[in-house]
């Protein structure tokens, strides 16, 4: 998944139009991002990547891009 | 004189998820109970650790995916040739998933309900055909008190272990005529491989639940008594209602 397709997910994950997320975004600044939006990201990761992303991974994570280097470490290994 | 009214000596008793959780605990206390058991789930090397753990001998090992719920009816068919007729089923296989609203899929949810609650109900035709239960059978299905109670985020599954109790209804009267009982067990929240699951997906919500019920979290084991209990003759006169076993949780 490259940056570009990830954050189109994330878009449409939080419900935004398409385009809206450019990475640098705080998670604590979106309205939409709430605990429901956690497993919804890890069910997307499982459903599309099948990595089983550690909650507590996400929940360190500030940025939008953050999310996306944890998935690419999660890939990773 | 020593009488244990859940005795299962020459009970012949079919348990699905028994690889793991309340479905291994399950088989495990039946066969302290005397009962003879086939074991069933996918994978048998899992089945093999579960039947390695079991009081005595002459219990099978049947690796079988529920998920082809055609072949329910015949394989029952199948395992009564070859093992005799079945006292009892325990479907205590089940799929767990948070799956919000915004990420559920036509797929994913067919198939928590296809393993839940379908298998359930082929589970149920199948043991109900002729040669295929004894006298006095006793059909125990797992529900969940995420049946009973709602829960965000994992609406398929609480709509699949809802379904369980009316099923457990149902059949009760439509079995009745050939002498199979049918309950269900709610269980509340117990430690295993699925509850673990559950803090991998959502950490912090096993603690919240945990508080939420007045005697803490249960075993395996807890459930499995209840399940026992049903099967035996103990609950002949038992049949379409819900054991609760929930340490409390829906008491509030």
């Amino acid at each position: 998944m490259t940056r570009e397709e990830f954050l189109l997910s994330i878009d449409e994950l939080l419900e935004l139009e398409s385009g809206t997320l450019k990475g640098s975004e705080k998670l604590a600044d979106l309205e939409n991002w709430d605990s429901l939006s956690i497993v919804s990201f890890m069910g997307l990761a499982k459903e599309r990547l099948n990595i089983t992303l550690p909650a507590k991974g996400i929940a360190a994570c500030q940025s939008v891009d953050d999310l996306f280097a944890l998935i690419r470490s999660q890939a990773a290994s | 004189m020593s009488i244990n009214p859940m005795d299962l000596t020459g009970r012949l008793i079919l348990v699905t998820g028994a690889s793991s959780g309340i479905g291994r605990a399950t088989a495990l206390l039946l066969s302290q109970l005397n009962a003879r058991l086939i074991l069933v789930a996918r994978n048998r090397d899992r089945l093999e650790q579960t039947h390695s753990a079991l009081e005595g001998t002459n219990h099978q090992v049947e690796p079988f995916d529920l998920t082809n719920l055609d072949a329910i009816p015949g394989w029952i068919k199948d395992l009564a040739s070859r093992s005799g007729p079945l006292h009892g089923v325990v479907h205590g296989a089940g799929v767990y998933g948070v799956i919000p609203l915004r990420i559920l899929t036509a797929p994913k949810l067919e198939e928590i309900l296809r393993v839940n609650l379908s298998a359930a109900m082929l589970l149920a035709k199948g043991f109900r055909q002729k040669g295929c239960h004894a006298d006095g059978g006793s059909l125990v299905l797992l529900s969940s008190v995420a049946g009973l109670r709602g829960h965000a985020g994992i609406s398929a599954y609480t709509a699949s272990k809802a379904a369980l109790l009316g099923l457990a209804r149902s059949l009760a009267m439509e079995l009745a005529r050939e002498g199979i009982r049918v309950n269900c067990v709610a269980p509340g929240l117990v430690a295993t491989e699925m509850s673990a699951q559950v803090e991998e997906q959502t950490p912090g919500e096993i603690a919240g639940v945990e508080n939420a019920h007045p005697l803490g979290a249960g075993r395996p084991r807890d459930v499995a008594n209840g399940i026992a209990f049903l099967l035996s003759d103990a609950a002949r006169w038992i049949t379409g209602t819900t054991l609760t076993i929930d340490g409390g949780y829906t008491a509030h």
